[in-house]
Formats: C-alpha cells, sequence, structure tokens
C-alpha cells in the first residue's frame, strides 16, 4: 500500500511535523487550503517581506504604466500568465491545477488604471482592492496573482528549504517567473527543484507566515462590515454584488476608508496555522459524550463514536502526529473507519515506530464494540502492510479479551507486528492531560505500547 | 546505620518524602492525571535514596524500584508508592532509635546508640538481629 494522501515530505522519508516547518508540506495531488495574503507581508516586522510587497505592488503598477503607454496586449498577456500558480498548491483545487482568467477579465481589472483615478494617478496600495471592482476575483486569484510576482523568491526560498531537510530536487524548467529589470514573465531553465511524482510538474514551497484562510483586505468582510449598504439599495434584492462593484467605482472614498481601516489595525492581522487543536472544553464535551454511548450500531452509536474520535484524535496528538485522513474501507462486508495520521518520529517512541515496524503513517481503527475480537484483530493485521508500517492501533471500549489479547501477542511474536488498544479510560486520560498540560496526550499511547511489549514474549 | 552522615541523609529523604506526599496529594484529586516529567525526574531522585535505606525486608515491593517515563504513572500512582515508601522508612528509623531514658530516645549507630538524638519510634520494632 502506497502512502494515503501523499505529503511531500513524507514522499521522499523525510519525517518532520508541519509545525517544526517554515512552509506548508504541499501535498501531491491536492491543494493545501489556504491562501497567500498579500497584505501579511505588508504588516510583517521583517524588512524583506515589506521589500517583497514593494516588488509585488510595483510589479503590479507596472501593468498600469502598460496600459498608459498604450501597451495593452501586453499588459493583458502578463496579467494573464501571472493569474495562476499551480507550482505552489494553494487553495481549493482537489487536482492542484488551476484555471487562469480570461482576456477579457484581464481587461476589466487593468480597465481600473483607467476609470479610477486614484489608481490612474498613485496605482495601487495593495492590490487585492481589485477584489472591490470585478467580479469574480476570490481570495485564490489574489493569492496566484500574488506567488506568481514573487516566484522567483519562492525558487530561493523552496531550494534553501530543501537542501536544509535533504529534500532531492531535479533540474527542472519553471515558467512565468517574474523578470524585475524586464517587466515581464520569463522561462527559467535548469532550476534545481522538488518535483511532484505524480505528473513531474516542479513544486514550490511558500512561507507559513503568509498564509490566511480569508485575506485580511477582502470583499466578503467590506460588504459585510464596511459598505453603506442602504446607499446603494433599500431593496434586499437589488444589492447585488455587481451594484457594489459598480457603486465602489463611483465611490472610490468609500473603499479607501476601508482600507486604511485595515491598515490601522494591522496588529489585529495574523498568519492562520495549517492545523487548529479544538479547546480544551470541546474535547471534554466529546470524551463525555464518548462516555455515555452505548457499544454497537443502535442509534448510530458507531457513527457518533467515531465521528467523536475523529473529532478528538487530531487535536490530542498534534503536534507530534500530523493528521492525515479518516478513510473508510469495507472488509468482509463490514464498514471499517480509520485515521491515518503521517508518522513525523518527533519523539523516541515514534522514531521507534518507524525503525522497529516501517510505519511511515499510522492506522487508527476505530471501534464502538462491546469487545473486540478475532475477526476484527485479522482484518487490522491484514490491513497492516506498505507504508503503514506493521504498527496499528485499536481505538475501542474496552480491553482485549484474553483470547484476542493473546492474539495480538502470537502477531508479535510470529510477524513482529505490534498492535496497540487505547480504551475509553485511556481516551479519558488523555484528554485529562491536553487539559492539564502535565504530560502530552501521546504519551498515553507509548504507555500502552510499552504495556503491550511487556506482555510480548522476549 | 553505620555514621552520624547515614541519620543525617535518612532525616533529610523523611522530609522530603512528607513534603512531595503533601504536595502529590493535592494533585491526585484528578486522579487520572499524569505526573510530569519534571516532578517524576525528584519522586526517582528520593525513591532512588530511600532504596539505599530500604532493603530486604524493607523494600515494600520486590519488582519496583523507580517510576519509568514510558509507564507515565498518574498522581495517585506515585502517592500510592509513596505512602509504602513512607511506611517503610518509618518502620527502618523506628528500628534505628533507641529509648535511653524518659521520653530520650536515640540513634543507633552500628548496633550502638549513639548521642543523635531521635524522635520516638512509632512503628513495632522489627528487628531480629
Amino acid at each position: 500500500m502506497s502512502l494515503i494522501r501523499p505529503r511531500l515530505t513524507d514522499h521522499f522519508g523525510i519525517l518532520k511535523a508541519q509545525a517544526e516547518l517554515d512552509f506548508a508540506i504541499p501535498f501531491f495531488d491536492e491543494d493545501v487550503p489556504l491562501y497567500v495574503d498579500p497584505f501579511l507581508l505588508w504588516r510583517s516586522p521583517s524588512q524583506m517581506d515589506n521589500s517583497l510587497h514593494t516588488g509585488l505592488i510595483n510589479a503590479f503598477n507596472h501593468l498600469g504604466v502598460l496600459m498608459s503607454e498604450g501597451n495593452e496586449v501586453r499588459a493583458v498577456s502578463t496579467l494573464v500568465a501571472a493569474s495562476e500558480c499551480d507550482e505552489v498548491g494553494l487553495g481549493s483545487s482537489r487536482k492542484r491545477v488551476g484555471k487562469r482568467i480570461g482576456e477579457a477579465k484581464a481587461r476589466e481589472i487593468l480597465s481600473l488604471f483607467q476609470r479610477v483615478p486614484q489608481y490612474r494617478n498613485s496605482g495601487f496600495r495593495h492590490f487585492e482592492e481589485i477584489q472591490f471592482f470585478v467580479e469574480g476575483i476570490s481570495k485564490d486569484r489574489i493569492s496566484d496573482i500574488c506567488c506568481s510576482f514573487l516566484k522567483s523568491f519562492l525558487i530561493d526560498f523552496t531550494i534553501d528549504q530543501c537542501k536544509a531537510l535533504g529534500i532531492p530536487r531535479a533540474a527542472v524548467d519553471v515558467a512565468d517567473v517574474y523578470d524585475y529589470r524586464q517587466n515581464l514573465f520569463v522561462m527559467r531553465h535548469g532550476l534545481e527543484l522538488p518535483i511532484n511524482p505524480l505528473d513531474k510538474k516542479p513544486l514550490l514551497f511558500v512561507p507559513k507566515r503568509w498564509l490566511r484562510f480569508v485575506p485580511w483586505i477582502s470583499y466578503e468582510d467590506y460588504f459585510e462590515k464596511y459598505c453603506p449598504q442602504d446607499e446603494i439599495s433599500h431593496r434586499p434584492e437589488e444589492l447585488t454584488h455587481v451594484a457594489v462593484l459598480n457603486y465602489n467605482v463611483d465611490h472610490f472614498a468609500v473603499v479607501d476608508g476601508y482600507v486604511k481601516a485595515k491598515e490601522r489595525t494591522f496588529e489585529d492581522c495574523h498568519n492562520d496555522p495549517l492545523f487548529s487543536q479544538i479547546p480544551i472544553v470541546s474535547a471534554k464535551r466529546k470524551l463525555n459524550l464518548i462516555r455515555k454511548l452505548p457499544t454497537g450500531k443502535e442509534g448510530g452509536a458507531d457513527k457518533k463514536y467515531e465521528d467523536a474520535i475523529g473529532q478528538l484524535f487530531p487535536s490530542l496528538l498534534y503536534p507530534h502526529l500530523d493528521f492525515a485522513t479518516e478513510q473508510a474501507r469495507t472488509e468482509s462486508g463490514t464498514s471499517i473507519r480509520d485515521l491515518i495520521f503521517y508518522n513525523t518520529a518527533s519523539i523516541a517512541f515514534l522514531k521507534n515506530v518507524h525503525q522497529d515496524y516501517g510505519s511511515q503513517q499510522i492506522t487508527f481503527e476505530l471501534k464502538n464494540v462491546a469487545s473486540i475480537e478475532i475477526a476484527h484483530v485479522d482484518q487490522l493485521n491484514r490491513y497492516m502492510t506498505g507504508e503503514l508500517g506493521r504498527f496499528g492501533v485499536f481505538v475501542t471500549r474496552h480491553e482485549l479479551a484474553k483470547a484476542e489479547r493473546q492474539r495480538v501477542v502470537d502477531l508479535w511474536s510470529g510477524q513482529r507486528k505490534a498492535i496497540v488498544t487505547l480504551t475509553d479510560d485511556d481516551v479519558d486520560q488523555m484528554v485529562e492531560v491536553f487539559e492539564s498540560k502535565q504530560r502530552n496526550p501521546i504519551d498515553v499511547l507509548t504507555k500502552k505500547y510499552a504495556e503491550f511489549r511487556s506482555r510480548c514474549p522476549i | 546505620m553505620k555514621t552520624e552522615e547515614d541519620v543525617q541523609k535518612l532525616e533529610k529523604l523523611i522530609g522530603q518524602m512528607n513534603g512531595l506526599h503533601s504536595e502529590l496529594t493535592l494533585l491526585a484529586k484528578k486522579p487520572n492525571d499524569a505526573l510530569n516529567l519534571f516532578k517524576m525526574k525528584f519522586v526517582n531522585k528520593v525513591l532512588h535514596d530511600a532504596n539505599e535505606f530500604l532493603t530486604g525486608r524493607y523494600r515494600p515491593f520486590d519488582d519496583f524500584s523507580q517510576f519509568t517515563e514510558d509507564a507515565m504513572p498518574t498522581n495517585s500512582d506515585v502517592t500510592l508508592i509513596l505512602t509504602q515508601y513512607m511506611e517503610q522508612i518509618e518502620r527502618f528509623r523506628s528500628d534505628n532509635v533507641a529509648n535511653i531514658a524518659l521520653n530520650k530516645w536515640v540513634y543507633m549507630l552500628d548496633g550502638k546508640e549513639s548521642k543523635i538524638e531521635a524522635r520516638p519510634a512509632t512503628r513495632v520494632a522489627m528487628r531480629r538481629d
């Protein structure tokens, strides 16, 4: 079995937790659901980020210069080229491939340099303001335009990170790299970058500090909190997106006021983490729910149990294990749900799991049953192959009975496979230490493994 | 016990053990919560020192000497063990003091009465030597 939801680092056998790295680890077959917010570069305490923002704005405003010189064709082609940056893999695409804007949309954006006097005279301060005037400009488009103009920096950043971590690279051509001197997108040949093994295309890393779910300056925020809706229309059905955009063109001062207000409150603008743990109170609520659930399927108890564990474990085990995905499979007519985590080898126990059992990923099989049966042990045993290695975890309600405990020990004796069981009491203790911070919840797993090994023959 | 230094070690150990026990009993109100590694280091240090005195019949459990990090003991596990050790260390101390006059107790060093004053024995003597 190959890696489930492969990430670049895990694919190359580099076991690092996302929390330890400065960049968002790219997936091979889907995008990271975050976006580069250019405002984060503007508000950054780092002079380098500020300079990059200036470079970005200069590059964008140069399109206005081209328009004023009558060179619309070049301006349009440059903006179309900038509108997509597949190498970074950010956004909501399931395939890591985006679609560029059309020439008509590019012309509409570029017309702002003529239609809005402030842009004609002074250019943009924050190019994401285009959202307020042109329909169909969303956060992923802002993010892609930003990455395209900063691609040269991202190439250097990626190379540095690859060198530091030992990620393999290969010589590759990268299209549409912005040349600051020529103000043009050009092809760069023979750059040493990491390659997506699925499509052989280059991958670029993006610093985590630039990422947000929603840009700080965003149309939705403006519409909800700042836009004078009554002035645009008193009738809700007439308060359309297009009506607001048209209003904005004619009332630039309103947009200007919003942007200035956002600039004033820049200290509240922070990057969003790639993963947020659930609050302690929520973890305790889930534990109480689990404690009250009956075993079996009656009243959807199995589904409720799986959902509660599915929400608890990624938080409890973070940052030692990065959550990969929740899977459902059917074996011998039985539906099985499990949680897959990337093994980050960040603590001694996880290193052992990697070295001794070859687990690049770890599976937690969820079983809301009164007792684990031999058949369940065998099902998990059959699943423990390939990148999952020979280590697996049952998350269930009670400890294994004698026969099943013996079967698990026999599996270790015969095949050197380890199956650890986490029960309600263990989940209880994990939540307890999650709250008290006296130990890490993953230490409960370490403890259960130590108990398991103490039962195995030497 | 052979020297005055041993007596000082024992008295210090009893003080530390009482202190740890009273602190950890407060934490044991959450019995499922685990002892953190910082505290465990000191508990283990005290247990190590206690094990030097508590040999043979004084050792509370044959198969236990210290907590391991992997075992992830809870606060109540630790208070349970500390209570057992406190009981045995007091028994050991009681066996090593002698009542030489009314309300006057001294430590025995190498089987002989010393001049080091002691608190009265609180456990029934177990010494058979």
